[in-house]
Formats: structure tokens, sequence, C-alpha cells
């Protein structure tokens, strides 16, 4: 036969196969798996993108260089190679004077017009300052000013403002700036001018802490490529920015959401695959007499062969086409869904998705399906003549390998990971070797116990031990994908929630004299606003660690601007909030040495460890401490939180000030206003916007949590349905048997509820006991979050389990009931 | 017999189909996963020749389907050697035995072996299609007529009584007008008198294509109406 002829052939058969509903389990199967890919796919894409631009929003771009000195000119040519749009900033502490010759310290910022490149700088006129008035940038001579240097040096609507050799006019008043949050306790009153009245103003001159920064936004793949040329190219040079860079909080915010939609994603391609496996290995079987008997009529078994992959080929096609339209009205259900929350458009839907999603189709089939139809059409013709000549046999160690290889091809496809995708592989091989493992001992003792009026039911799953374990373990993994997935998705979103509650601290109020600290705790009262406290803060710079001096000779720029970085430290006698002791101990208010806790991470980085001493230089005293213990710092908190904390002995008697942070609720200038003259000094940060900007990016990924789930769970329902459906026509068979030999309609429902309820408590009580074990090892390595065992999954496994499979079971099943029982008997002939 | 010509000649006075000598054992595992060694059989020799219908009889287990598997080239024999039309089977590989299946062999089976998934017209059609003939559907349906049953021909077979489902399998064994027939106790299913009315279907449909028949059958009424008998006991074939 010539292709063509081979292709017209399976083409008629196919649409035979469809007409009677030969490929109906196998069909649904694949465009679940396709539906569920495509769909995830263009969220994680479409949604992933979003969320990230908003995270690139509190960085004002998508990747951000930065020095000491002036931009290098090559880095803008770069850029703009690469189709990058740029935005130039210079920031820098200077002082400003007003009419009346009062002065503030202030951290002026000179842009470009083209700044922010992402998010959006909100002004107001000093007139109204609630009403926004934005402008492109300032115009030469003008000045954009924080309303607390309004309130400080009592300005108005074209105030003149004396800043360097040059006065500027005040035009705006800066309401929102996107990156303000950028390091939070360094951020004196805000003036942003144009860049080109820096020259005029004298204000740089040689030696001045300026930092020129370079922003840069465009396509992902320019982006990706222009931050790893900065970083081959000028790594002592510049500080390169990514939006994973971002704050803290944001990115572990997004760290987290990625890995959750990752992992739900390859969990339902998993599953999705695992109904593909059962559904294909069904339709091998059903397919191993047919060709038998068309071998017999003179088809040659190539041919067989041939038509039987064709069909798979044309029916992967038709369902990746269906999966890939339900996926893609999926998403714009969601997008329409999403414009109400999103405040930005979401990005177009990119390409990929639809090609993961039957690239996912056509691997899984071949992997899957592939040898056990090639079995199929194999089968050797005798079986037309002897039933029981030879079974069609689609377990074999070559069979395993593809399906194993088909499994690391699609984590892989989806993950970019192969180290991953051997982790996962090897882990359903483990847990699946469980399942088999503990199914089978679990259905020897069930059927110790089982009564009489189970014995039908275990007698039944005895018999077929091969596809109980098969059944067993096909129902124990959906099922546990399905807690896990619940569990975890429940564990983020309240771990998110804690750490951002409602009254999340928004206001950050620094530089507080001592002398202040009691009349501004008084204040604060009498506005019944609730502080978390007041915190010492003591600036000094690292000189030694153990002895040895921090700055080297050979040092780059880049590591001596680091080293000679400026610190925040605190002390205190008791562990601050929000913070876990991970090794060392605390010390205790007897003791009087001199004594350090630094930040577990900034520790690794810089490899300090308990022991060590650490020497700074404050108000130019040298004094040394020991590190008595690590923390972990939960930076999401908000609260004021220090990389390194001293025993009071230790810095107690250094120069300080106080730093304070606290909810408030209502309108920032009106809470605020008076307290810049009331007490000279301090600096008010409103955070709010930032902390509801996270809380805006923790609510959209909560709901990309959320959908994906929906599609896991649909994923999972289809392995319960492939599962069922690959034993339906011996059990329809079999009932027909026992209705002949007089059983009742009574008798075989039960029968079928109890045994497909039997192995769902089995597969529950695995499942439970894997989701727990999974859980805590996720929230331990990947998502670092608390674990608890939660009771609700031993219940959901179990009870969900034996009736979610017994109601399954039975629907799949039913049609046996409303089949007289002759037609039954006949079909098995 | 290397040479074409010569071949084409003796292939005019050969016997349609021959076994010369056939053995076959089964070796562990072949038949079920863990059962010894066993002959089916002992050196067989046989032959039809055009036209002639030849039935096989013995009782249950003694080789008779086994022969006939063997005999229509579905299994190859562990030693001897099979001959149809001229053509050693043991020359052929898979695809040509199938192939001269495909234009010269009909089967009928005890358990009718129609596809589910097929109607009863579509179930005769399939022959011609796999050979890739001209006017598949009305050849199909000129038979099916034959067989009485044009009026089913979009039943499935579920929908139709085992004396029908046998009389659609007649119906696609000689749609492809074949040389030779294999029938496997076509009658063991049906009742005696659906059984007595396939028979003389099949005869008569085989007579008018001048087809050789081989049947495998207990049934002796059934074996008497056939121009030889052999007997099959324990693997070994006797003329009777």
């Amino acid at each position: 036969m010539t292709r063509g002829q081979q292709f017209n052939f399976a083409l008629k058969a196919l649409k035979r196969d469809l007409a009677a509903g030969e490929l109906r389990v196998l069909a649904l199967a694949l465009v679940v798996a396709v539906a569920s890919v495509t769909a995830v796919g263009f969220f994680t894409d479409r949604v992933g993108r979003a969320v990230q631009r908003q995270a690139a929003d509190v960085l004002a771009a998508d990747l951000v260089a930065s020095s000491g000195s002036p931009v290098n000119p090559e880095w803008i040519d770069e850029a703009k190679r690469r189709n990058l749009n740029t935005a130039l900033h210079t920031r820098f502490p200077s002082v400003v004077i007003n009419d009346d010759d009062e002065s503030q310290l202030v951290a002026v910022k000179a842009i470009t017009e083209s700044y922010p490149l992402r998010g959006t700088l909100t002004l107001a006129t000093l007139e109204a300052p609630d009403v926004r008035a934005d402008l492109s940038i300032p115009a030469p001579g003008t000045a954009w000013i924080d309303p607390q240097l309004r309130d400080i040096l009592q300005l108005s609507q074209g105030s003149l403002l004396a800043l360097g050799a040059k006065d500027f006019v005040v035009e705006r008043i800066i309401t929102f700036e996107p990156d303000a949050g950028e390091n939070v306790m360094e951020l004196s009153p805000r003036v942003m001018i144009n860049i080109n009245d820096l020259a005029e103003a004298e204000l740089l001159i040689e030696g001045s802490r300026a930092r020129y920064s370079l922003l840069m936004a465009g396509e992902d793949a320019d982006v990706d490529g222009m931050s790893e040329w900065l970083s081959d190219n000028y790594a002592t040079e510049a500080r390169v920015q990514g939006v994973r860079d971002g704050g803290p909080q944001l990115q572990r915010a997004l760290e987290r959401a990625e890995r959750f939609l990752g992992l739900a994603s390859v969990v339902t391609v998993l599953l999705a695959g695992a109904a593909i496996a059962l559904a294909v290995r069904h339709f091998a079987y059903r397919q191993a007499d047919a060709s038998a008997v068309l071998r017999t009529l003179g088809a040659s078994r190539s041919d067989v062969i041939s038509w039987l992959v064709i069909r798979l080929s044309l029916i992967a096609i038709i369902a990746s086409a269906i999966g890939v339209a339900i996926g893609w009205l999926a998403q714009l259900v969601l997008a329409d869904l999403l414009s109400t929350w999103f405040s930005l458009e979401l990005p177009a839907a990119g390409i990929q998705p639809p090609i993961i999603g039957t690239l996912t189709a056509f691997i899984t089939l071949a992997g899957f399906g592939l040898l056990p139809v090639i079995k199929a059409g194999q089968v050797p013709v005798m079986r037309v003549l002897q039933r029981d000549y030879s079974d069609l046999q689609t377990g074999s160690v070559i069979t395993a390998i593809l399906a194993l290889l088909a499994t690391f091809c699609v984590v892989w496809l989806l993950s970019g990971d192969a180290k991953l995708s051997a982790i996962v592989v090897l882990g359903v091989v483990a847990m699946l070797s469980v399942f088999a493992l503990f199914g089978k001992y679990m259905i020897r003792a069930v059927r110790k116990v089982a009564g009489p009026r189970f014995r039908l039911s275990v007698a039944g799953l005895e018999r077929r031990t091969a596809s109980s374990v098969v059944q067993l373990s096909a129902f124990a993994m959906g099922i546990m994908a399905l807690l896990l997935i619940a569990i975890v998705r429940v564990d983020i979103l309240a771990a998110w929630e804690r750490d951002l509650p409602e009254d999340a601290p928004n206001v950050f109020v620094v530089n507080i004299q001592p002398d202040q600290v009691e009349g501004f705790g008084q204040r604060l009262e009498e506005q019944g606003i609730n502080n978390n406290g007041f915190f010492p803060m003591v600036r000094g710079r690292l000189a030694a660690h153990n002895g040895e001096s921090i700055v080297q000779d050979d040092m780059s720029e880049r590591d001596e601007r680091r080293a000679r970085r400026e610190y925040n430290l605190t002390y205190s006698n008791e562990l601050p909030a929000a913070n876990d002791i991970v090794d060392g101990q605390w010390w205790s208010e007897d003791e009087t040495g001199l004594y350090l806790s630094v930040e577990q991470e900034w520790a690794e980085e810089y490899n300090y460890q308990v022991g060590d001493t650490m020497t700074f230089k404050v108000a130019g005293v040298e004094t040394t401490g020991t590190i008595r213990n690590l923390r972990k710092v939960d930076w999401e908190s908000f609260q004021v939180n220090f990389f390194v904390v001293a025993s009071p002995a230790m810095l107690a008697e250094f120069p300080q000030t106080f730093v304070s942070s606290f909810y408030l609720d209502g309108n920032f200038s009106k809470a605020t206003s008076g307290w810049a003259r009331e007490f000279p000094g301090i600096a008010t940060l409103d955070i709010g916007a930032i902390v509801a900007r996270i809380k805006t990016l923790m609510d959209r990924a909560s709901l990309a949590v959320e959908y994906v789930f929906f599609f896991t769970l649909l994923a999972g329902t289809c392995v319960l349905l492939a599962a069922v459906q690959s034993s339906q026509g011996e059990r329809i068979r079999e009932s027909a048997l026992l209705r002949a030999l007089g059983a009742s309609h009574k008798q075989i429902r039960h029968a079928v509820v109890s045994e497909f309820a039997i192995l769902g408590i089995i597969a529950g009580f695995l499942a439970a006991f894997f989701a727990t074990l999974i859980a805590w090892a996720l929230s331990r390595e990947v998502f670092e979050l608390p674990f608890s065992i939660n009771p609700s999954l031993w219940f959901f496994g179990v009870v969900g389990g034996a009736l979610g499979i017994s109601i399954a079971g039975y629907l799949a099943t039913r049609r046996v009931l409303h089949t007289p029982p002759i037609v039954a008997l006949r079909h098995s002939a | 017999m290397n040479d074409p010509a010569i071949a084409a000649t003796s292939a005019q006075t050969a016997p349609l189909v021959a076994t010369n000598v056939v053995k076959r054992v089964l070796g562990p595992g072949a038949k079920s996963g863990s059962a010894p060694e066993m002959t089916i059989l002992h050196g067989v020799s046989m032959q039809a020749n055009a036209g002639e219908a030849v039935a096989i009889v013995g009782p249950s287990g003694s080789g008779k389907s086994t022969l006939l598997g063997i005999l229509a080239g579905l299994d190859a024999p562990t030693e001897g050697s099979v001959t149809m039309q001229g053509q050693s089977l043991g020359d052929l590989d898979e695809d040509g035995r199938a192939q001269l299946r495909a234009t010269s062999v009909g089967f009928v089976f005890q358990s009718f072996q129609l596809l589910p998934g097929l109607s009863a017209l579509e179930n005769v059609m399939l022959p011609l299609e796999l050979t890739q003939q001209e006017n598949v559907k009305e050849r199909a349906l000129t038979v099916l007529d034959e067989v009485g049953l044009s009026h089913r021909a979009s039943h499935h077979p579920l929908q139709l009584s085992g004396g029908e489902q046998q009389r659609v399998a007649v119906a696609r064994a000689f749609v492809s007008k074949p040389a030779l027939l294999f029938a496997d106790e076509p009658t063991g299913n049906l009742d005696t008198a659906t059984g007595e009315r396939i028979a003389e279907l099949m005869f008569d449909m085989r007579k008018n294509l001048n087809a050789a028949l081989v049947l495998v059958t207990h049934d002796d009424d059934l074996a008497r109406s056939c121009d030889r008998r052999l007997r099959m006991t324990d693997g070994r074939l006797s003329e009777l």
C-alpha cells in the first residue's frame, strides 16, 4: 500500500472509531492535556509577564545598570542596538535652601524625559495636592518635590528653591514615584530636576557621591541579553538590577508564585500524561483483535501499524486543535475577568503555549502509546483462531523506558530544567513503585478482613490484580496531586495573607533624635496611631572581619564600593519580631559582652559564621563584636529590619537616631502635616502605595494559583476517568455474567461501587501519606513556608477518594445495568 | 522450483495448499507463561486441491485449529513446510504471506470475528478496501444480498443475531473471490438449524467460485458434506 492509500484507510477507520466512540477517552485525555498546558501556558505567559511588569514598575524599568561614575556611552549604544528603550537618572544627596534661608538635606534625582520606563510617576500641583497633574519631565529650571519637603520648608506653587548654583521654581509635588521604595531607610525628601540642569547647577563635582543609572526596558529576550552583556563585560563597573533583583518582598512573592505555577503546570501535565497512558493502553488492547482480523484478511503488519499510528497522530492533531482552542478561549475569558483587576493591560498571548501544548500531546502519545500500539499491530494472527494464543503484552522494560523518556521530555519542555526533570522522573518512578507495592499488599490485606458482603468486590480486585494495581496507582497519583496542589495553594495564600496583613506598616519615620522619641511617641498616641516601637539606628562602616581589614588594595571599584558601604546597625537585648535564630543563640539581658546577630543570607553571601568577629567604625571609633547567632529575617513583613543587630553594650553609647514604622489609616498628608516642624529633622516616608502594589501583585498571583488549580483538577478527573474506563469492558462482561447467573441490579451495583470504594480508600490513604510527605519537603525546601500536618488532608484523601472514585466508577459502568446481559456476553464473544 | 517457468507449470497441477511433515512445538511461555514444551503437531502431511472440500475432524485440543492456522500462513511450523498455490510459505515473510491471503484466501471463524465498530456492509467491504479494489461498496452489497442480509447492511455486529453475524462473515470471506477458503468450526456457535443454513450457504458459494475449502469441525454431518475427511488425533492426521 502506498502512503496515500494507508492514510485514506486510516482516515476511514478513524471516522468509524469516532462514530463508534472507540477513541472517546483517549481524545478527552488529550484535549484536557493540551487545553491545560495551553491555558496554563497562556496564563503564566500573559499574567506572568504582567506580574513581572508590575514588579518592573518598582524598578521603573526592566533592567537598571548603575555606577558611581557617569553612565558609559557604550551601554547606551548597546541598549539601543538591542532595541531597548532607555532613560537616565542621576541621584545624589544635596541640600536645598528656601527663601527664608532654611536648609534641608534632600535626595536629588535628575531625570531624562522617558523616565520612568515602567510604572507611572504621578504629580500634583502644590495648590491641589489631591488632583493629578502629570508632566513628562521637569522643565529646565523647575523642580518637583516630595510633599514632606513642602511641609518642612513651607513651600508653595512657584516658590524658589536654591540647589547648588541654581535656583529652581517649585512646579509640582510628587504623589507617587514608582521606584521610591528601593531603599526605604535612607530616603531624604526627594527633589526631582531635569538632567540638563545638572551642569548649570554645578552640583556634581569630582568625588560627589552620585549614582548614575541607565534604565532599560523592552522585550524579555533583549533585556536578558543586555543583562548578560553587562555582566560579562562590566561586572566590576556596573551594578545590574533586573526585575528579579527588586526589593526582597517583591522578589520573594514573585519567586513563590512562579514556583507554584511551575509546579502546578508540571503536575497537570503529569496527570494528563497518566490519563493518556491509560487511555492509549486501553486503545491498544481494543485494537489487538481487530489487527489480527485485518491481517487474516491480508493486511501486512506494517500496514496495520501504519494505520494505528496514523490514527493516533490524527487524533493527536484534532485533540491538539480543540485543546488549543479551549485553552485560548479560557485565557480570553480570564483576560476579560482580569481586566477589572489589572490596572495595566495584559501583554498579548505568545505563540509558545499552543506549540508546547501540541508538542506535549505528541510526546506523551508517542512515549506512552507508540509501543503498545506497535505491539497491538504485531499481535500473533493465530489469536483469531485461538484466543489464548498470546495475550497483548504492553508492559515491558522498553515501554517503561519510553514512557519515562517522554515524561522527562515533557517536564523539560515545560520547566527548561534538565535536573528538575530528572528529579521529577525519578520521583514518579519511586512513587509509582511504592504505590504498586503497597497497593498490592493492601488489596491482599483487605481480602483478609472483608466480610461476605464484600466478597464479590474483593474477588474482583484480586482477579484483576495487575490492572487493579495500575488503577490504584493512577487513582493514588491523581488524588495525591490534587491534595498536594490544594494544600500548597492554601498554604501559600495563607502565608501571603500573614505576611501582608491589612494593617501592614505603610509609614516609616527615620532620623528621630533620641530627645524626640518620647514627644513623637505621644504625638502618635494623640493621633490614635499604634506604632511598632522605636528602634535605635547607628550608622557604621564595616572595617574588619576576624581582624582582617575589609578594604584591600587590589579590590575592584565595585567591591570597594560594597566594602565601604555604610550600614544601619541597631542594638537590642531582644530578638526582633519576625526574626528567627537559625544558628547560635540570642544573648540574655545579663550578658554584657559585645555581641552581634547577623542576617543569615547576608552572612552566607559574605562568608560570616557564628564565632567570627566583626569590627565596625562608628563615628570614627572602631568597635568589635563576636557573632553570637545568625537570624532569618522575614523581609515580607514590612517591619523595621536590620542586617546586623548588636548587643547594647556594643553600640548604645554611640550617636544614634531612631526609626519607627506604623500603619496609617487615612490621608497621609493630613496626618503628617506639622510633624516636620514639630520634630525637626525627622523624615517620613509613605510606603502605602508600595504596600498596595505588592498586595495587588499577590492578589494576582493568588488568582493565577487558583486558575492553575482548576486545570490540575480537570487533569486529575481525567486520570480517574481513564483509569475507570481502562477496566470498563472487563467489568461490563463480568457484571453481565453475574446477571446471567441471577444477580440482581442491587447486588451488582453494590459489588461495583464497593470495589471502587475499596480502591478509593487505599488510593486515598497512600495519596494522603505521600502528599503530606511532599508538602513537607516543598514547604521546607522550595516555598520556605512553615509546615504543619493537615488532618483534613487525610479526611479528603480517604473519604474523598472513596466517594469520588466510587461515584466515577459507578457512572462509568452503569451502562451494564441497562444493557441486557446477552448483549454484553455476545460482545465479549 | 526456483525457475519461475517451472513453478508456473507445476502450480496448475500441484495442490492448492499442502503441508509436508509439519511439526509444531510450543515452547515454554509461548502459550501460557510457565507451561512446559509441548508438541501440538507430529509431522503432519496433507493437501487440498482446487475445488476440493477437505474436512478435518477430531476432539478438542487435538491440533485441528493449529493445523488450520499453519495452512493459512497465520502461524509458522516448527519443522516441515507448507505450500500455497505452489509457493512455499516458509520463503515468504509475514507481509508476503499477508499479501497471499489478501488475494487468495477467505476465512470463516467460529466466533465470527467481525469488527464491532464497523457495520455489516463495512465489514464485508474490508477485504476489498485492503486490496484497493474498484466498486467496493457495490460488490460488497451484492455479496451481502447473496447471503440475504442487504436489508441489515447498516447494522453493527452487536445488533445482529449469531446466525446473521456468521452470514456477514461468510460474505466477507467470499467477497474477494478467494481460491481457498478456511473455516474454523463455522457452525460451532450456532444452533443446528442456523448452522445448517450457514453450511449450505458456504458450500454453495464455494461451488460457484470453484474454491478449495479446508474445514475444521466437530460436526460429523458437516464433515460428510466434504469430498474428503481427515481425523486429527493427538497431533497426528489420518484419512477417514
